[in-house]
């Protein structure tokens, strides 16, 4: 344990020039100005954030109420919130759609233990709140490093979409130059899953943060120790990052010096144990043994947490494949006509386009890109929930376009002739006639359908969607019990998969018509 | 105004044509059919029978021309539904619906045009599905039931919306010999209650038992009209002696 710790930087205070801009402001500014000026991005009275509760102990989820992050960005947030007389709003999401989501103004700032980088400051201002250094973190057992050259060949994890990702390039490139091979890096969509790896030998060693370290070790302390700890300068403080707006930066900044000055920072470090002498009271929580922990997957299997998310999971996915289905008849109807229209080919290039663009595509251009173009979406009552329906009932209803179209096509054409020849109307004949066929066969790849849909809404965790897969995720990075949180969500997919199989045969059973030797012996 | 030439006429056609894009498959027929008459349409394969008879209840609207039915002119702005209630029309693959039972097959249309409650319906059903033999086949799927009954129920299915003109396509070109008697004697029956009727098919002892004329096509054309007397034993076109030639050498 000591040698762990022996290997951590003390985290500096903050810049001087910081608590030097406090002292200025307040000297200068007559008392009745020094009412605090508000930033533009607190609108209505709200401060939104964007985070990615999966980096404790700076934004995470503790408790089962993935909606509601706790970590000390939160707290911070909350303390500029109350310094701006505004109410806190926390949007959480994956940590790709961070700065998208920035841009497209669906949050006021982006607060999730996020490394200060110039590339980063290019697009957006950013202002320092929290000193950090870059750690190189390996197993227990693997001997410390003196030089970053060592990792030369060795497979390294990192979080995708991180800063670190850049860096390790950097350091590649240096390697390369020297003619030594660079290391192999694999990148993963959360930082449990980084440290998994480490953890079940697959990869040398994971970049991570030491504050984050910090917190991980109260778990982990006798399984993992750091490696080195590189000094870089670019990669020391984590940042709150905001649209570009002088102002706004200047405001912020001063806010955050004020709370470092009169102490609320250093509260919340001491709270959050982000420095590594407080780290040493924490007990141990439940660590991850090599056996199955039942109790563990048994509170999983029985969360509020679990239900909630597989609840989205299945009215997600109902609510899509509904609206794709009545879509998708009308069109197919129009599709499957002989003549030739203007509508028909705008309906195959409506169809085709669908079909080819990727889902994950389709739901970040629908939550991150659309809203540039049409504010409106950028407002409050086009929630995630929304944003998914209408991507995956869109996406869904080109699948099952041809689904229909295939079906309708394999209803005999004597059938609309013999139905027409009895003077039935064309509604009738659609009604009574064809559709009930069409149906038939319509029915098992609908529900095939559907189930992979069921599956596919877990791609809407990227746009922040609390559903199964998210909540799960989530849950692992509080717990680190990955087979336990992940098995209990299997059971939650194969329940509601099961569910639609069973109801799949119980309607199939019906159309025994389709089938000479069933009709018999149900007639006898 | 009234279209008093064609009252003793049940069906009269003037200059009929028929195009599928710019093949003519009917062109520029002329025949009239007077009501209780039977007429037995012949004719090479593809010589446009079907078609012929589809524009009758108008499943294949007709391009030019007149159509006359029960005094009415029948044309693109007519309610092909009404017509249809009138002229009921016996395929050769049946075209049941395979999803509903015999007897549903037979209330449908009763039930949905004529606006029939269920239990008017299912009476008119019972009393056809018995006329034509199987009254206790009605709660059975069409699939359950062979080529002869299938064909049975198309026709109690027709006879159910009561027209007054029989239209049959070919209606024992499916079934084995065995139950082309059984379809036929039907058919003898409903000859005798003196419905109106069109039948193509090629069923020559039935043609000469039941038909009042024959109309022979080809290419589109009507070649000739005859009773079946001189059809048979002297027909006046080349194109029929050979028509005929070929039937008897099978
Ligand atoms: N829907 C259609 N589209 C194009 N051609 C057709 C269509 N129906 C029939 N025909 C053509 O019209 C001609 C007459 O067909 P049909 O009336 O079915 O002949 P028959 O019943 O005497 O065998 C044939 O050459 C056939 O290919
Ligand atoms: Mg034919």
């Amino acid at each position: 344990m000591t040698s762990f710790f022996s290997h951590l930087r003390l985290p500096r205070r903050l810049r001087p020039v910081a608590a030097l801009a406090v002292a200025f402001t307040a000297a200068v500014l007559p008392a009745s100005a020094r009412a605090e000026q508000i930033p533009s991005f607190v609108q209505d009275g709200t401060l939104t954030i964007c985070t990615n509760p999966t980096l404790p102990p700076m934004t995470f989820v503790k408790g089962q109420d993935v909606t509601h992050p706790e970590g000390f960005d939160i707290d911070v947030a909350q303390a500029l919130a109350t310094r701006w007389h505004a109410r806190l709003s926390v949007i959480t999401m994956d940590f790709t759609g961070l700065f998208p989501s920035l841009s497209a103004q669906r949050c006021g700032l982006v607060m999730s233990g996020i490394i200060r980088t110039p590339a980063r400051e290019k697009s957006f201002d950013a202002v320092s709140y929290q000193d950090t250094a870059l750690v190189v973190v390996g197993r227990k057992a693997t001997p410390t490093l003196s030089s970053m050259d060592e990792l030369s060949g060795k497979d390294v994890a990192v979080e995708s979409g991180t800063s670190y990702v850049t860096r390790l390039g950097v350091v590649n490139d240096a390697l390369i130059a020297a003619g030594k091979p660079p290391m192999i890096i694999q990148q993963y969509p959360t930082e449990e899953q980084v440290v998994q790896q480490v953890l079940i030998g697959r990869v040398f060693a994971f970049v991570s943060q030491d504050v984050e370290l910090f917190y991980r070790m109260r778990q982990l302390r006798d399984k993992l120790h750091v490696l080195i700890t590189p000094d870089i300068p670019d990669y020391r403080h984590f940042a709150i990052y905001i649209r570009q707006n002088p102002e706004d930066r200047t405001l912020l900044q001063n806010a955050i010096s004020a709370l470092d000055g009169d102490g609320t920072l250093q509260t919340f470090r001491t709270k959050w144990s982000v420095t590594d002498q407080s780290t040493k009271g924490g007990a141990a929580e439940a660590g991850t043994g090599g056996m199955f922990d039942w109790g563990a997957f048994f509170s999983a299997l029985t969360s509020m947490a679990f239900l909630h998310g597989a609840f989205i999971t299945l009215s997600a996915a109902l609510i899509s494949h509904g609206i794709a289905i009545i879509i998708s008849v009308p069109i197919a109807i129009v599709l499957n006509s002989p003549q030739k229209s203007l509508l028909k080919v705008t309906l195959e290039g409506y169809v085709s386009l669908f079909r080819a663009a990727p889902t994950l595509l389709q739901l970040l251009f629908i939550w991150n890109a659309v809203p540039q173009f049409f504010p409106i979406f950028r407002e409050q009552w086009f929630t995630p929930f929304l944003a998914t329906i209408l991507a995956l009932s869109i996406n869904e209803s080109a699948y099952q376009v041809e689904i229909n179209r295939a079906a309708l096509s394999a209803v005999d054409l004597g059938q609309e002739l013999g139905a027409s020849a009895l003077g039935l109307s064309r509604r009738d004949i659609y009604w009574r006639v064809i559709f009930p066929q069409a149906f038939r066969i319509a029915l098992p790849p609908t529900i095939n359908e559907f189930i992979n849909l069921l599956k596919i809404t877990s791609l809407a965790s990227v746009i922040s969607l609390q559903e199964l897969l998210a909540v799960t995720q989530i849950q692992v990075a509080r717990t680190f019990a990955f087979t336990e949180y992940y098995a209990a969500a299997l059971i939650y997919y194969l329940v509601m998969v099961f569910f639609f199989l069973f109801l799949q045969k119980r309607v199939e059973r019906r159309f025994s018509w389709s089938d000479r030797k069933k009709v018999v012996s149900n007639a006898a | 105004m009234q279209h008093e030439i064609t009252t003793n006429s049940m069906i009269s056609v003037r200059g009929m044509s028929k195009l599928f894009g710019k093949f003519v498959a009917l062109d520029r027929v002329d025949f009239d059919i007077s009501r209780g008459e039977k007429i037995v349409v012949l004719g090479p394969s593809g010589s446009g029978k079907s078609t012929l008879i589809r524009t009758l209840n108008q499943i294949e609207p007709h391009d030019s021309g007149t159509l006359i039915i029960d005094g009415k002119l029948i044309n693109a702005k007519t309610d092909p539904i009404q017509l249809r209630c009138m002229v009921g029309m016996v395929f050769q693959n049946y075209n049941l619906f395979p999803h509903l039972s015999v007897l549903e097959n037979c209330i449908l249309a009763p039930m949905r045009v004529r606006r029939m409650t269920r239990m008017e319906a299912t009476a008119l059903a019972r009393r056809y599905l018995e006329q034509v033999g199987i009254p206790d086949q009605a709660d059975k799927y069409p699939i359950q039931l062979s080529g002869g009954q299938q064909q049975r129920v198309a026709i109690a299915r027709a006879l159910c919306m009561q027209p007054e003109v029989m239209l049959f396509d070919e209606p024992t070109a499916a079934l084995d010999p065995e139950a082309i008697v059984g379809v036929v004697g039907i058919m003898d029956e409903l000859a005798e209650q003196g419905i109106t009727t069109v039948c193509v098919t090629h069923e020559m002892a039935f043609s000469r038992r039941i038909a009042d004329r024959i109309v022979f096509m080809d290419q589109g054309k009507i070649v000739e009209i005859t009773p079946p007397e001189t059809f048979f034993t002297a027909p006046q076109s080349e194109r029929a002696q050979n028509f005929l030639n070929q039937m008897l050498r099978y």
